[in-house]
């Protein structure tokens, strides 16, 4: 969908990632969401939407999502959502929400513990209960055919992935909410063992903690409330096949379709920020976007350096605001995405003012 | 099919389940309203603020059994219970959250009432556990206290308790 109105990022906030949080998912929210309430300079009682995306199957508790309202404050009561999905999505809701023009300011947050949970079951659930659940086929084995469908193709080699993990590693280093961080050298990580063949370890995200919150403003709220406002230029999201093996896996063409509709032309980009949350999607997204080799992809290290689950995506665009609040970037792209080996996409296109 | 969690108690929690082992119900009382939770939760709901160690309150363990349902149990596959059994929530003194899932005892299940003043029932010391304290859902007390029984004072009346039903 274009932009129908101006609205705009004015605020955010993260919590750095880590293996395993010793708060709460609600815990770690509510410093989260003041920070980035404050960041915008709005009273959470001024808000006028939330959503919130997260999924009660990581931290292992029926309705876990309603305590984590608690940190947006409910009372006075508020006009809120959710979504069992990426805090991306939340944003898409609350973006939609805030054109019907009768509210100026929305808060999203995104959050994630998958610590406590194993990734190996948990994940599995998501795929069709016939034939791929009962076969546990998790993240990292899926992930494993997607990349040997691109070796097959053709389209990329085992380096090309180590080359995509030693620049996320390294460009991480500069980023305070990393947790993996490294200066690797690409021989000695081709020298590692297979961990899901062709995938070896550095292909892998790492398993996170994290919340992250945006406040999104209209008009000249937004002006109001930020100096130079990260303005929505177009938001889309669209989705692929449930079933991965109907799928060629080495492409996306709903991320492809979902740029186009977003508005993004291929024109110069100061930052792309993609949910490659295995090395050889970095290459695919790359493609699918259309994205020059010299393209400043994932400078806060990506999903490779902290892989929050239901976070990743909203710090996505977080990461790709902040440079265009800052004054960094005048054009960022950023990618969030959901379901199994890149099923459903997001792209949100970032505009400063100048 | 099963899936498997394990998480540490949360810091607040933690010091929760320890009081508890010793005999002691503490809470956190919100720096900005007053508010007291029992456990706390490292933050007041109302206010979004956080609370500390040191926002830590003791509260009593007398309170005042503010609802309740007689549960009558369907034996269906997993239900252990076979009698009627009581499960209240309890306004302990001292706090603004209720306990809930409270077993009531010492009185017959026809004269339990909203107001009645009802004080805890600790298990003896060495047969006190906190295992089924976990971060998801609001904390519980059973593996300390038995249950709640009348003290025999007055009821409270309704209006001294009518916030704090659920």
């Amino acid at each position: 969908m274009r932009r129908t109105s101006d609205i705009a990022i004015v605020g955010f906030a993260q919590t750095p990632s880590m293996r395993r949080a010793e708060r709460s998912e609600v815990q770690l929210l509510v410093p989260t969401i003041t920070e980035a309430l404050q960041s915008a300079g709005v009273d959470r009682r001024d808000i006028g939407f939330t959503c919130a995306g997260s999924c009660d199957y990581l931290t292992g508790g029926p309705f876990a999502f309603v305590s984590n309202l608690e940190a947006a404050g409910a009372w006075p009561p508020i006009s809120e959502s959710h979504v069992e999905m990426d805090g991306a999505w939340a944003l898409y809701e609350a973006w939609v929400r805030l054109q019907h023009g009768d509210i100026d300011t929305a808060l999203v947050f995104g959050s994630g513990k998958s610590s406590p949970s194993r990734p190996s079951e948990v994940w599995p659930q998501q795929l069709d209960p016939y034939y791929l659940a009962p076969l546990g086929v998790d993240p990292v084995s899926l992930a494993g055919i997607q990349a040997r469908a691109l070796l097959d193709a053709g389209k990329a080699t085992e380096r090309d992935f180590a080359e995509v993990a030693v620049r996320s590693r390294r460009r991480a280093q500069s980023n305070p909410n990393a947790q993996v961080t490294a200066d690797d050298d690409v021989e000695a990580l081709l020298a590692a063992p297979y961990v899901s063949a062709p995938l070896r370890r550095h292909d892998l995200p790492p398993i996170s903690d994290a919340a992250a919150a945006v406040v999104l403003a209209r008009g000249d709220r937004a002006r109001e409330l930020c100096e130079r406002p990260a303005w929505i230029r177009g938001l889309d999201h669209r989705i692929e096949v449930h079933q991965p093996g109907m799928r060629d896996l080495t492409t996306s063409p709903s991320t492809t379709l979902a740029a186009r509709k977003a508005g993004f032309d291929g024109g110069p980009l100061d930052v792309a920020e993609l949910s490659a949350t295995f090395s050889p999607q970095e290459l695919i997204l790359r493609d699918a976007l259309g994205l020059e080799e010299s393209a400043n992809v994932n400078p806060s290290g990506g999903p490779l350096a902290a892989n929050p689950v239901m976070a990743t995506g909203l710090i996505r665009i977080i990461e790709a605001a902040s440079r265009v609040i800052a004054g960094d970037a005048r054009r960022g792209l950023a990618h969030a995405t959901g379901g199994q080996l890149l099923q459903h996409n997001l792209v949100c296109l970032l505009e400063g003012e100048e | 099919m099963s899936l498997t969690y394990e998480e540490p108690l949360t810091p607040n929690l933690e010091r929760f389940a320890d009081a508890l082992m010793d005999g002691r119900l503490t809470g956190h009382k919100c720096p900005s309203c007053g508010r007291v939770y029992v456990p706390g939760r490292g933050y007041c709901p109302m206010c979004v603020v956080e609370t500390t160690d040191a926002d830590e309150v003791e509260v009593s363990d007398r309170g005042t059994l503010t609802g309740f349902t007689i549960v009558t149990p369907v034996q269906y596959y997993g239900q252990k219970e076979t009698q009627p059994f009581v499960w209240a929530s309890v306004l302990l003194d001292g706090a603004n959250s209720t306990l809930g899932g409270q077993e009531i005892s010492g009185i017959a299940h026809d004269e339990i009432r909203s107001g009645l003043r009802v004080k805890a029932v600790w298990r003896a010391p060495n047969e006190r556990s906190t295992s089924d304290i976990s971060n998801r859902g609001w904390g519980s007390v059973g593996g300390a206290i038995d249950s709640f029984e009348p003290t025999g004072e007055p009821d409270l009346p309704r209006e001294k308790y009518e916030e704090h039903i659920f």
